[in-house]
């Protein structure tokens, strides 16, 4: 059933992306959340919307380009580092360094869905050249209504492939990632170092996706800065 | 416009905006947004044309090849629809609205992608990763609310302003100096990105290993310099992660290198 709805999510989010709106609601820091609830675990969601949405920042339509799949590598990440968590939790693991570690195995499993994604979508680009042929068709026999709504016809493809695809890539993650955790337990704070590792390089790939002259300067302004006034929170009490 | 000149109806108007959200549905590399946006003018064609064989032939010229930022080329659906109202009211020749469409899709393009695509989505983007870090999916809920409430103010006024200017939809756009915000706005992405992974660094503090603080504040800086040098995004990341498990493997064999 879990599966079921994070199909659904990323085929919504697949059309979302391109076809419909384009409100924000397919980039991964809303997406990875949405996932998450769907798979019951909002936390998991979040744990990787936050590096999954700056590290692919970048990832937009410019004219023809095509961008990684970002919708469907977080949908699959997500749901993955959910139900692994999930499975890990039934199993007896616990602990803080359970979720980061999950998720940071499922960013490693399932990431490369994202560029799946994109060869998907170049496939996907093609078949909607017959979608034109078929309008001009339609056109040609003198049923106008016929040939314009063929535009919404585009919408099933992106839709199943993500479908489809998210789902798996979740199910590989929730069957592979406990089974190597509870084999090897002592991973778990390596993985969990991981994710932070990676949610710091997501900030820098975010800064240089900003695609402005002045952005490095502004980039290591605001990183010394937050250090700085981390640094002082520190040594005034207060913790971090 | 002369009196009793046929006049597209609100609801109609209305229907072509909601139409336009569709706009990229069946993207294609021959026709680009072309389905799209006969799609959405489909409504205007007609309650413009009542003999079927000029609305068909209407409908054929929005066929036509198109390709423009979806949220600016709401000013081009409502300037289209401005020049039809024309040519059926036999005030332009049919092939004008394909001019105009085909005058203002690049320069729209490139005002929507590097306005709307590299700027504001990004800085809205990196807002709401520091906000979910710090107080968790309310900042989230509320950095995307603002984001539409900003897209979809623009993207109906670009419409509404397309429909009643026409050709003077330029200006209008023009004076929203659309291009100098955005180099403001990236510049504050970045500085929010910054931010972003001092915040990381400041958390992985309470990662139970070490010299996590140092070693992601490390990676945030040396991971920008990568970049700067071309290194490929993905392997990036990859590399990200391995320098974390890495970090803690020799953490656990060694002690705290740091």
């Amino acid at each position: 059933m879990k599966l079921l709805a994070l199909g659904l999510v990323a085929g919504f989010a697949a059309v979302e992306r391109k076809g419909f709106l384009q409100a924000m609601l397919s980039r991964p820091i809303a997406l990875g959340a949405m996932a998450g609830l769907v798979a019951g675990d909002l936390d998991a969601g979040l744990t990787v919307a936050v590096p999954l949405e700056l590290l692919w920042l970048g990832a937009v339509n410019l004219g023809a380009a095509l961008p990684v799949h970002e919708a469907l590598g977080t949908v699959a990440i997500a749901g993955g580092a959910a139900l692994a968590a999930e499975v890990l939790r039934a199993g007896g693991a616990g602990g803080p360094a359970l979720l980061p570690a999950a998720a940071a195995a499922a960013v490693v499993l399932c990431a490369p869905l994202a560029l799946l994604g994109r060869r998907a979508e170049r496939l996907v680009e093609r078949w909607n050249e017959r979608l034109y042929a078929r309008a001009e068709h339609d056109l040609a026999l003198g049923d106008d209504e016929a040939a314009a709504r063929v535009n919404l016809y585009g919408i099933a493809l992106p839709f199943a492939i993500s479908f489809l695809l998210a789902p798996l890539g979740a199910l590989v993650s929730a069957t592979a990632i406990p089974l190597f955790l509870e084999r090897v337990p002592g991973a778990l704070p390596p993985l969990a170092l991981g994710l932070v590792t990676l949610s710091a390089f997501s900030c820098a790939a975010g800064a240089k996706a900003m695609r402005a002259a002045r952005a490095k300067l502004v980039y290591f302004a605001g990183l010394l800065a937050g250090l700085g006034l981390f640094a002082a929170t520190v040594l005034a009490g207060g913790g971090p | 416009m002369k009196e009793g000149a046929p006049r597209v109806p609100p609801g109609a108007l209305a229907r072509c905006f909601g139409r336009s959200l569709f706009l990229q549905a069946a993207w294609n590399r021959r026709g680009m947004q072309n389905l799209g946006f006969a799609y959405a003018i489909f409504p205007a064609l007609s309650a413009l044309y009542a003999d079927k064989a000029v609305r068909r032939e209407a409908l054929a010229r929005h066929l036509g090849f198109f390709n423009c930022h979806p949220y600016a080329a709401a000013a081009i659906l409502g300037g289209t629809i401005h020049h039809e109202e024309k040519v059926a009211a036999g005030l332009e020749p049919p092939g004008a609205p394909v001019a105009y469409k085909a005058t203002l899709q690049g320069p729209l393009a490139a005002i929507g992608d590097g306005f709307f695509w590299t700027a504001l989505r990004p800085l809205f983007g990196a807002l709401a990763a520091v906000g979910t870090l710090l107080f968790g999916w309310p900042a989230l809920v509320l950095t995307l609310t603002i984001y539409n409430a900003i897209h979809l103010v623009l993207r109906i006024g670009f419409f509404r302003t397309g429909y009643r200017r026409g050709d003077d939809v330029v200006g209008v756009i023009a004076r929203l100096s659309l291009p100098a915000m955005a180099e403001r706005l990236r510049l504050a992405g970045a500085g929010v990105c910054g931010a972003a992974a001092a915040l990381v660094a400041a958390r992985a503090d309470q990662v139970p290993r070490s010299g996590a603080l140092y070693a992601a504040a490390l990676v945030a800086a040396l991971g920008y310099c990568a970049l700067a040098r071309g290194a490929p995004l993905f392997l990036a990341a990859y590399a990200a992660v391995a320098v974390g498990v890495g970090l803690a493997l020799l953490t656990h064999l060694f002690g705290s290198p740091l």
